[in-house]
């Protein structure tokens, strides 16, 4: 604050105030009786009160007058009844809790205001009031004030009076008298018994009335959106990732049974708000839970407000909601009666979102799965990949169905396993059958945040598999799964799928080549001459025929024969697997050195010239250069610039 | 100015009060008018935002605004708005002419992000 200006000055005012107030009050308690001075009192008995702007107004009538003069500047009093305003902050109607006909005595320092054009004068800084008891069974009346309910006409100003709109003036002031509110704060909420059943359908008014720590007994009725998991978070691990603003990553427990079952529900009115159930139900529900209640109505009880996030701070819950904003059917607005138009157009999408649990452990979530799917809902739209790679936005959530052609687990020693990201090579029909324009195949990387159910995890790593992608997020040229993304087997019951594409692979799948435009972390097929061999990094190792167990052991009986503790047998005619690094040249990137690891399914022939190299462990490099190497799907490591050179590791497809 | 009307303010307007004065004695307020004789004004937060409040109506781009006044009726006005009442009437408004361009930059460009 200035030193010295306005502003501290009436701290320092304020300050003194308050503590004359609370010395004032101190005192009224402690002497019942009302002081003797009455120079500069103000009587005045309550005709009329409403609230307005938290500022509660008592229309009074003032009552008599002390011959000395007021402490303000016009003292024309008349011997008739000179009606006042009267000012009362909320404070101070809060400790006088007057009613209708109740007698006020206000004592200095009080200010009287007189507003141009108008009759009645405004009374304010009242802060010294005293509620004056009439009978004497005064203490008898005032329990019995003090149980009954107050109900106190809150005065809503009018857009069109705040904004001075003259014409509709009249007729709005009429209807915001009708507003009737139940205002004392101290007083316990006993609503009528109708409301108590009642069934609110806005989240905003629910969460304003009803508070933050618990919704006593209202109810609202919402439609789910979605439904998915998220992770049970165990703290936060720092991390930057290039300036994605998700760079606090948190240790997170990707059990599928420690997940949380989440909705995301959307009311009446448009507004979103996440529900965190808090039953230890597992993913592995999702699937059901997903196709039995999407799209329903439920009704949200015993809430309880774990926070109100804003658009800056969750951008990935805002992903999913910006997905389904606009409405699809005209939503209500919030402050107009129920006969007025609904609004559907122009509406900005929601920038805050209030996140929900139930209390005390308890599920208040009752789904009516029997009714119908809501208007409201908006199902998934399921979209080609040829499309989403063309989209030119970032942070876009979107829908896909595809087929994985291959499974790469991302190798950071420094996270555990559950923790790492999980890279899906996917393809579909769009991809494979366009020449040229876009790639044959797209990377989807899984964060450990996206919550993959048992089932999906399992049937991933054995074959190839039809995936429905919902809700996965696009931006900076990936696909990547996070949070509220949903893996599921099987297409939904209801999605959207505008000219999308979905008919099945007809032919085999191909990847594309590589070229100077492979990148890192890609899949593609290779074919060149061998140039080098790297001797160093060649080693070969028996398999089990049977199981392909790689890591067989000396059998302990007869330590000339191997053994399989995965088949718990002897391995009679062990498998040569070996592992070698080459070097290619290959017309497709001629510029660059391309190393391949190679271990699957090289040429025969090449394959067996190079056992030959390596059990005689000597060999003539000439014999194996020159050599054509077919097309070999690889996974590419890395693509360096200098020195030019590209790591690839020969790959098995799904 | 009197003792009586700081604290007037303080009991009408509550809170605002003190960080109204506080931007009159920094003199945050500023009335950019153009050359058609349209006029707005410009008020310097606390934060170090700029939000412009409407002379012609009860109006200011502060989230404040539009959550306590306009939406929960808490409020009469925001700190700003009352800042603007009570430059004007000390004159302590800086003054600032603008093109008509610059100016309708001024009153359309309301689309604050707020994330």
């Amino acid at each position: 604050l200035c030193r010295g200006g306005l502003a501290e000055r009436l701290c320092r005012l304020q300050n003194r105030e308050r503590s004359a107030i609370s010395f004032w009050r101190h005192q009224c308690i402690s002497d019942a009786k009302i002081p003797s001075d009455k120079s500069g009192v103000l009587i005045v008995k309550i005709l009329e009160m409403f609230e307005e702007c938290t500022i509660q107004v008592a229309i009074c009538q003032q009552l008599e007058q002390s011959p000395a003069t007021l402490s303000s500047e016009d003292a024309v009093v008349n011997a008739g009844e000179p009606i006042l305003k009267v000012l009362f902050a909320r404070e101070t109607a809060a400790h006088l809790k007057s009613r209708l006909q109740d007698i006020i005595h206000i004592y200095p320092p009080w200010q009287k205001l007189l507003v141009k054009n108008t009759d009645v004068p405004v009374i304010m800084n009242t802060y010294f009031s005293q509620k004056v008891l009439l009978s004497e069974h005064s203490e008898t009346t005032e329990k019995t004030y003090g149980l009954t309910k107050m109900l106190i006409r809150k005065n809503i100003i009018s857009l069109a009076q705040m904004f001075r709109l003259d014409d509709l003036n009249d007729e709005l002031c009429q209807e915001s008298s009708d507003n009737q509110v139940a205002c004392a704060p101290q007083i316990h909420n006993n609503c009528d018994s109708k409301e108590r059943s009642a069934v609110n359908d806005s989240l905003l008014e629910m969460v304003e009335s009803q508070g933050a720590v618990g919704w006593r007994e209202a109810q609202v009725r919402v439609v789910i959106q979605r439904v998915y998991c998220l992770p049970a978070r165990e703290g936060y691990r720092s991390h930057i990732q290039g300036n994605k603003p998700l760079c606090a990553t948190p240790i997170i427990n990707s059990d599928p049974a420690n997940a949380r079952l989440c909705l995301l529900v959307q009311d009446a009115y448009g507004m979103f708000s996440e529900v965190q159930l808090q039953s230890p139900s597992s993913a592995d529900d999702i699937k059901q839970c997903c196709s039995r209640w999407e799209g329903k109505f439920c009704c949200l009880a015993g809430m309880k407000i774990l926070q109100r996030t804003t658009r800056g701070r969750a951008l990935g819950l805002f992903s999913l909601i910006d997905s389904l904003w606009p409405p699809v059917v005209p939503v209500k607005v919030l402050g107009q009666s129920q006969d007025s138009e609904m609004m559907t157009t122009n509406l900005p999408p929601p920038s805050f979102c209030y996140i929900l649990t139930a209390q005390s452990g308890e599920i208040h979530v009752e789904v009516d799965e029997e009714e119908q799917i809501s208007n409201l809902y908006q199902p998934p739209a399921v979209r080609a990949l040829k499309e989403i790679l063309q989209i030119d936005g970032c942070n876009e959530r979107c829908s896909f169905w595809a087929r994985v052609l291959y499974l790469r687990l991302q190798t950071k020693h420094s996270v555990p396993i559950n923790q790492r990201d999980i890279w899906l090579f996917v393809t579909d029909s769009t991809l494979q059958n366009v020449v040229h324009v876009t790639p044959k195949v797209v990377a989807v990387s899984v964060a450990a945040s996206c919550i993959l159910s048992t089932e999906i995890t399992e049937a991933l790593g054995v074959a190839s598999q039809l995936v429905f992608f919902k809700d996965a997020l696009w931006g900076n040229g990936r696909i990547i799964c996070v949070e509220r993304t949903v893996l599921l087997l099987q297409k939904p019951l209801l999605y959207s799928a505008a000219g999308a594409d979905l008919s099945e692979l007809t032919g085999p799948v191909r990847l594309d080549e590589l070229d100077s435009t492979t990148q890192a972390n890609s899949v593609c097929a290779v074919r060149g001459t061998v140039v080098g061999v790297n001797e160093s990094t060649a080693f070969s190792w028996p398999a089990c025929d049977r199981c392909g167990n790689g890591k067989l052991e000396l059998c302990p009986q007869d330590r000339g024969l191997l053994y399989c503790n995965q088949c718990s047998e002897v391995v009679i005619s062990p498998v040569l697997k070996m592992q070698l690094e080459i070097f290619l040249s290959c017309p497709s990137r001629s510029q660059s050195i391309v190393k391949v690891k190679v271990w699957h399914k090289i040429s025969f022939r090449l394959f067996v010239l190079i056992n030959m190299l390596l059990s005689l462990q000597s060999y003539e490099v000439q014999s194996v250069l020159g050599k054509e190497v077919g097309l070999l799907n690889c996974y590419v490591h890395s693509v360096t610039s200098h020195p030019n050179c590209v790591a690839l590791e020969e790959i098995v497809l799904l | 100015v009197p003792d009586d009307l700081l604290l007037g303010l303080k009991f009408i307007f509550g809170p605002s009060a003190v960080p109204a004065l506080d931007m009159v004695d920094q003199r945050s307020v500023t009335r950019v008018t153009s050359p058609s004789g349209r006029t707005a004004y410009q008020v310097l937060g606390s934060s170090g935002k700029l939000y412009t409040c409407y002379s012609s109506c009860h109006f200011c781009t502060c989230p404040a605004f539009g959550f306590t006044v306009l939406q929960k009726n808490e409020s009469l006005l925001c700190k700003h708005i009352l800042a603007v009442y009570l430059s004007q009437a000390m004159g302590a408004c800086q003054e600032l002419t603008v093109s008509e361009e610059q100016l309708t930059s001024i009153l359309l460009a309301q689309e604050e992000d707020e994330g």
